[in-house]
């Protein structure tokens, strides 16, 4: 098999393959890959890399370990799952993702395709005109510093307190949509003044509000479904895919220069500048995992405010309230995040980078109504191609920290991308296949055209047959906004 | 004098790369000026009503550019403007830091009139690095969009 690597990679299952310690200087783990191995061939050079210079990070626990969807991040890969013990262990905002808390969530519907599809042009029209997308959008809602501060405090409780959402959804948020341990006050004025009018916009790059439709033949695990509101039939749900904005990249890029000097004083040395990184248990880690905490409540906060403008948007084009259309919210996951959590190596600070949380079955982590299916993951492929709703496994907290794939995955640049196609040729082609799409900018479609991406059915495959998720639903577009 | 900069196909597979090149550090610094520009829209359709003096100094050229770089990313978000020119001197004080004295000019973002791009996060350390050969001073930066 011919890898894109020199280094030694070993067979552990037809979908796990481990590269042993001997390969690198420092490592402390081996790393472990999970990918089918048609996946792993496609896998790019940086994969193999960075996978291995995370571990050698201190205090990691187990392996370093990657996603089928990996490629080449900041410092971490992409689809990078690593955990790093609490005492010795370090944090990293290499590992957790520039977009703090970049996420999924995913709305069901009592509509069905035929009723949506006469309205499709009005509905993206409406939507577009909602939610802003693209270079310097700014949300409908005016906050003061304060206002913002308490949505870095309260996450996506803060907009249900005001009427951008019902209680309920909080169940179907992971921690509930707001995360403890969020501190303002480590958090610069830089990052308050990027983020405070951005509440609420959907950015651009691979972000995407999509209206989907899933098909009955395409649910895999009927049991599963039903219980999460996804019945098939032609039923239309809708997918969001935002973070936290500028606010959390510049969380990151403040706290990336903090570390720079601190790793110096702790006497840390990583493989790569954008390996920065802190004892956990140190000051800089403890105020890092604070400011952090602020970013990925305030992404929560985002997709929220994101949702209260879908369901009002729905209810406008279709004259019927959100509520009497069944617009329950499936999930919303985060996929760019540090979390401490309990593993039986003790209490473990696990970074996902481009890899989402799988609780299974029976976790007290997880509100009532998934304890009997496990958690949905929710997996964007390209806009081209399609979506995948998942189920998280036993499997995944006793082999990945809880960890799986979070999408398909690039493999083409977006320069090689905008080369081989231009945005209105993209768009013409989308339409022609029934997904109707409105940018914000071409140039920025023709980057994030469906060839760019690996097939995120065989991503899935190798998630499934590794018995980290169980596939659920494929989830069809046909109508995407991006930025 | 002169500067140049080009977009980079194989690098940074979900973000953007590209290189500078300039015969004095000042003119680098005009060559990754209007890379950061472009990449966020097409500075011919945005006009000059919004103006921001900026002034940094920093002991390293590279840590300066960064920061200059990041300047522009910061203001595109903070105030919601896009840029269409801008001008700018590097020089070197005394006590060998350098200075950059400039000033940004764009507008408020409107895509109805301006071509709006790449919504960019953030200019990052990945392959980062200002180099000097000879009189020719050449910058490579990945940014995340």
């Amino acid at each position: 098999m011919k890898l894109n690597t020199n280094m030694q990679v070993n067979r552990i299952t037809d979908e796990v393959w481990e590269i042993p310690v001997s390969e690198k200087s420092g490592m402390l783990v081996p790393a472990r890959i999970y990918a089918t191995p048609t996946i792993l061939q496609s896998m790019d050079a940086g994969v193999f890399e960075q996978v291995t210079n995370v571990a050698c990070l201190p205090g990691i626990r187990r392996y370093a370990l990657c996603m089928p969807d990996g490629h080449w991040g900041y410092g971490f890969p992409i689809g990078g799952v690593a955990a790093f013990d609490v005492q010795s262990g370090i944090i990293s905002p290499g590992g957790v993702g520039y977009d703090v808390n970049c996420g999924m969530r995913l709305i069901r519907t009592d509509l069905s395709l035929d009723e949506v599809q006469p309205q499709l042009e009005r509905l993206m029209t409406e939507l577009f005109r909602r939610v802003p997308a693209g270079v310097g959008a700014s949300g409908f809602m005016r906050l003061d510093r304060a206002s913002f501060k308490d949505v870095m405090t309260n996450g996506a409780r803060w907009c249900i307190d005001r009427g951008l959402g019902w209680h309920r959804d909080l169940d179907a948020i992971e921690e509930r949509g707001c995360i403890a341990k969020a501190d303002p006050s480590k958090v610069s004025d830089q990052a308050i003044s990027r983020g405070i009018n951005q509440l609420g916009t959907l950015g651009s790059g691979n972000h995407y509000l999509e209206v989907q439709v899933v098909s009955s033949e395409r649910v895999f695990d009927e049991e599963t479904a039903a219980a999460w509101g996804i019945t098939g039939h032609d039923q239309i749900v809708v997918m969001v895919h935002c973070g936290s904005r500028g606010f959390g990249h510049q969380v990151a890029s403040d706290y990336l220069k903090v570390f720079e000097k601190a790793m110096r004083r702790y006497g840390i040395s990583v493989k790569d500048q954008q390996l920065a990184c802190a004892p956990f248990a140190s000051v800089e880690g403890q105020d890092y995992f604070a400011a952090m905490n602020c970013a990925a409540n305030t992404a929560f906060a985002n997709r929220q405010v994101i949702t209260h403008q879908i369901r009002e948007a729905f209810s406008t084009v279709f004259d019927r309230s959100a509520e009497d259309m069944g617009m329950e919210l499936v999930y919303d996951v985060a996929h760019n995040i540090a979390k401490v959590e309990r593993y039986p190596e003790g209490e473990l600070v696990v970074h996902r980078k481009g890899s989402t949380r799988a609780l299974g079955p029976g976790s007290p982590d997880l509100s009532q109504q998934y304890r009997a299916t496990g958690q949905p993951v929710i997996c964007g492929g390209s806009m081209e191609t399609g979506s995948y709703l998942l189920a998280g496994t036993a499997g995944a907290v006793r082999d990945t920290f809880a960890s799986t794939m979070h999408g398909s995955g690039r493999t083409m640049s977006r320069a090689q991308a905008k080369k081989a196609i231009r945005g209105e040729q993209v768009q013409k082609q989308m339409k022609q296949r029934g997904i109707l799409v409105k940018a914000v900018s071409m140039s920025g479609l023709a980057e994030e055209a469906g060839f760019a991406y690996k097939d995120i059915s065989e991503v899935v495959e190798s998630v499934d047959r590794a018995g980290i998720t169980k596939t659920v639903a494929e989830l069809r577009p046909i109508g995407n906004i991006k930025g | 004098m002169s500067h140049s900069f080009h977009f980079l196909d194989d690098i940074a597979t979900a973000d953007l790369a590209f290189d500078a090149f300039g015969d004095s550090l000042q003119e680098l610094f005009h060559g990754a000026t209007c890379a950061v520009i472009e990449a966020m829209a097409d500075p011919s359709t945005v006009g000059s009503t919004w103006h921001k003096p900026v002034e940094r100094t920093e002991e390293d050229p590279a840590e300066l550019l960064f920061d200059w770089l990041s300047d522009l990313v910061y203001w595109k978000d903070a105030d919601g403007v896009v840029f269409s020119t801008f001008e700018l001197t590097v020089t070197r004080g005394d006590d060998g830091s350098w200075h950059l004295k400039g000033e940004l000019c764009g507008e408020s973002v409107n895509g109805s009139v301006q071509v709006l791009r790449n919504d960019v996060k953030g200019i990052t350390k990945h392959m980062y690095h200002v180099s000097q050969e000879g009189r020719r001073w050449h910058a490579r930066v990945v940014v995340d969009v």
